[in-house]
């Protein structure tokens, strides 16, 4: 299967995602892999950015003009980018094609889609991660490391912070109710709640959302763009994740995430994206990121999974776990009641 | 020159703040508590008054710094005396006392205002004004924290029946901000670990409280009473459609202080971070509207709200359940008392 020398053939399906970028970026510099990409719905995107040849050109990374061409030429793996409703079906078709899947998140934009694409990597014996790249920062870990130690007594909540800037210019989709699922609840609830899942250990029993589309009312903007969800745990702990897309365009960064965890015995707070050097330039504030390159972290664990054929975390069952929250939020924002998630409560 | 005349009822922990602040002011202090009376007066010299009678024979402004469910018998005192009032948060132990306490005082004509000192920060007095200026546009998304040490164990803060308890007590001063900034509250959900158990909060609690305002936008409130030697802080981020404005406590940048052999345990009121106490600021404003002037910048009907809201955070946290304020909810809120004719001469 391996291509040349035994580098793992890599394809990078679709650039609707940025991070996409940062992936095929960091994996063209590697010398253990084989990458290709496609990005054959680029054409048709309703934002003016580069897609399809052009970025990939950009990028210098070999671009196919099809799937088709992608699974004929034989990866060993996938990284799945496209839009949130298209996961599915780029899944399947990888899983079908045995090759390992590295999926954007979230999992899907819907439950039944979840399902189904856990079933097809079930049935293929293929590994299926989900990019939550944050599980793999310094402070993260360093946290968990004190929660697990007792450091912090027994936990009693937590408040999780990703704000962000409107994913609007760029990349339209992210507000386009079907092919994104949604709008901020569905873009920046699941970050917090994959740290939470591998916090907690435990699933969440019950989800209350509220909802607003203050934020860039001007822009016509048809999904939610401000957002609170709060959750219940088996244990009793409480928490609350701020998904808004709050951080104004003139921001000198794209936002952050934050992690306020409280125990019996103290309190820990993280900002592992606050790391920074700060100035002003001839336009405003400059804010230049220092913090280690989550995603460079990420890929190596899906590699090293790939190639050791060990199975890697976060896996596609906390892709899942996760998606019950936001499809939850999404629910309970309508009615403003808590849904239950069919768990036991304290 | 006008001699205020002051009945400090109270010689707990705040107490010694509203002296001070007093005390600036230039007033004659006569206090009254059936404990500790003797030890403040000789401690700032201070009269003291046999019982309340005595006191409101010797004054013209009622203070009253007391637990929380003495509040209404005292202020229903001095308001039949026909005294101004300045009443500690919250502004009675429950929402039926403070509609009494603000149903009284605007019979008797007299003036009455809740401490909510929360106003009267530099820091989120700016806030609310930046927003009222229009400078960050519509608030969307509003958080607020609040942490420090819990109370003395044993003490009647920990008792919801008694006035206590980590919403009433601590969060009041953020839903009442929440609702100053944002506006009317329609709908409330609240969460908090480890649960109250026959009316009593434990002694290490977090609780968590989502607001809906009138105008959409939606807040979060979280407060943490945490071991002894949790550090102060608060902290407040207002997200608008045009910006974005917020605070966090003890990093304002004016000063930093390392002292590795002080032990930390004695935070229960936020530092001082300005010349003038935020104390002294408040009482100096209720002093000019006790004399004619401009109404402050809380209202009675401001007391009201915030103990509703704090009662009806409550009581989600005990349903499990969001709760719906109707339209009208504070129908039972006097309009701003009539202004007092006279001053506050002796």
């Amino acid at each position: 299967m391996n291509g040349e020398a035994g580098r793992l053939k890599v394809a990078i399906l679709s650039f609707a995602h940025t991070h996409a970028l940062s992936y095929a970026r960091l994996l063209a510099a590697r010398d253990d892999i084989e990458l290709v990409a496609s990005d054959p719905n680029g054409r048709e995107a309703p934002d003016a950015a580069a897609r399809g040849a052009a970025l990939a050109a950009d990028l210098g990374v070999r671009y196919l003009e099809s799937y088709d061409d992608v699974f004929a030429w034989g990866p060993d793996a996938v990284i799945v980018t496209a839009e949130n409703a298209r996961h599915r079906e780029l899944v399947e078709r990888a899983a079908a094609a045995g090759a390992h899947i590295l999926c954007e998140k979230p999992l899907a934009t819907t439950l039944e889609d979840g399902q189904a694409m856990l079933a097809a990597v079930e049935a293929a014996r293929v590994r299926l991660m989900i990019a939550y790249p944050v599980r793999f920062s310094p402070s993260f870990v360093d946290a968990r490391a004190r929660v697990r130690s007792g450091q912090l007594g027994a936990v009693l909540g937590i408040l999780g912070t990703n704000n962000g800037k409107i994913p609007l210019a760029d990349r339209a989709w992210f507000t386009d109710q079907e092919l994104a699922g949604g709008g901020a609840l569905v873009d920046h609830v699941v970050h917090c709640a994959d740290l939470l899942d591998e916090l907690l250990g435990e699933p969440a029993a019950s989800v209350r959302a509220v909802s607003n589309r203050i934020l860039h009312a001007s822009r016509t903007v048809a999904v939610e763009t401000g957002g609170l969800v709060t959750l219940r745990y088996p244990s009793g702990v409480i928490a609350t994740i701020d998904c808004s897309w709050s951080v104004p365009d003139s921001a000198p960064t794209w936002g952050g995430l934050t992690l306020q965890i409280v125990g019996t015995k103290g309190i820990v707070t993280i900002a592992p994206f606050a790391q920074h050097v700060s100035g002003y330039d001839a336009t405003g504030p400059v804010f230049a990121s220092v913090s280690d390159d989550l995603d460079a972290a990420m890929l190596d664990t899906f590699l090293a999974a790939v190639r050791d054929n060990t199975h890697p975390q976060p896996d596609g069952a906390v892709g899942m776990r996760t998606l019950q929250i936001v499809d939850a939020a999404r629910r309970s924002a309508v009615t403003g009641q808590p849904v239950s998630l069919g768990r036991a409560m304290p | 020159m006008t001699s205020l005349r002051v009945g400090l009822v109270g010689a707990g922990g705040i107490s010694h703040v509203h002296v001070a602040a007093w005390q600036a002011l230039g007033a004659d202090i006569t206090v009254y508590s059936p404990a500790g009376a003797d030890a403040l007066a000789a401690q700032y010299g201070l009269s003291v008054a046999k019982d309340i009678a005595d006191l409101l024979a010797r004054v013209d402004i009622v203070d009253i710094v007391t637990p929380s469910p003495a509040h209404k018998p005292l202020a229903l005192a001095a308001i039949k005396a026909s005294k101004h009032l300045v009443c500690e948060k919250p502004l009675g132990a429950t929402r039926a006392d403070a509609s009494e306490i603000a149903r009284a005082a605007r019979e008797a004509g007299v003036q009455a205002y809740p401490a909510h000192v929360v106003r009267f920060f530099p820091e989120y007095a700016a806030i609310k004004a930046e927003i009222d200026a229009g400078r960050i546009g519509t608030p969307a998304v509003l958080r607020f924290t609040r942490t420090g040490q819990a109370p003395r164990a044993g003490s009647w803060f920990f008792s919801e029946p008694d006035g206590g308890g980590i919403v009433l007590d601590q969060m009041i001063h953020d839903l009442d901000q929440a609702r100053w900034m944002a506006g009317e509250v329609t709908q409330v959900y609240a969460v908090q670990n480890p649960p109250t158990v026959d009316g009593v909060v434990p002694g290490i609690v977090t609780a968590q409280v989502v607001l809906t305002h009138a105008g959409g936008a939606i807040s979060h409130v979280q407060g943490v009473w945490g071991p002894p030697g949790t550090t102060f802080r608060t902290s407040v981020e207002v997200a608008g459609d045009a910006g974005s404005i917020g605070y966090e406590s003890p990093d304002d940048g004016s000063i930093r202080v390392e002292l590795p052999a002080a032990r930390n345990d004695t935070n229960y009121l936020p530092p001082s971070t300005h010349s003038e106490s935020p104390y002294l600021t408040q009482l100096r404003e209720f002093v000019v509207a006790f004399a004619g002037g401009p109404a402050p910048r809380v209202s009675l009907g401001d007391g009201v709200a915030a103990v509703a809201l704090a009662e009806a955070a409550i009581a989600s946290i005990r349903s499990g359940l969001a709760v719906s304020l109707q339209d009208g909810v504070f129908d039972d809120r006097p309009d701003e008392p009539a202004l007092a004719t006279e001053g506050v001469e002796a």
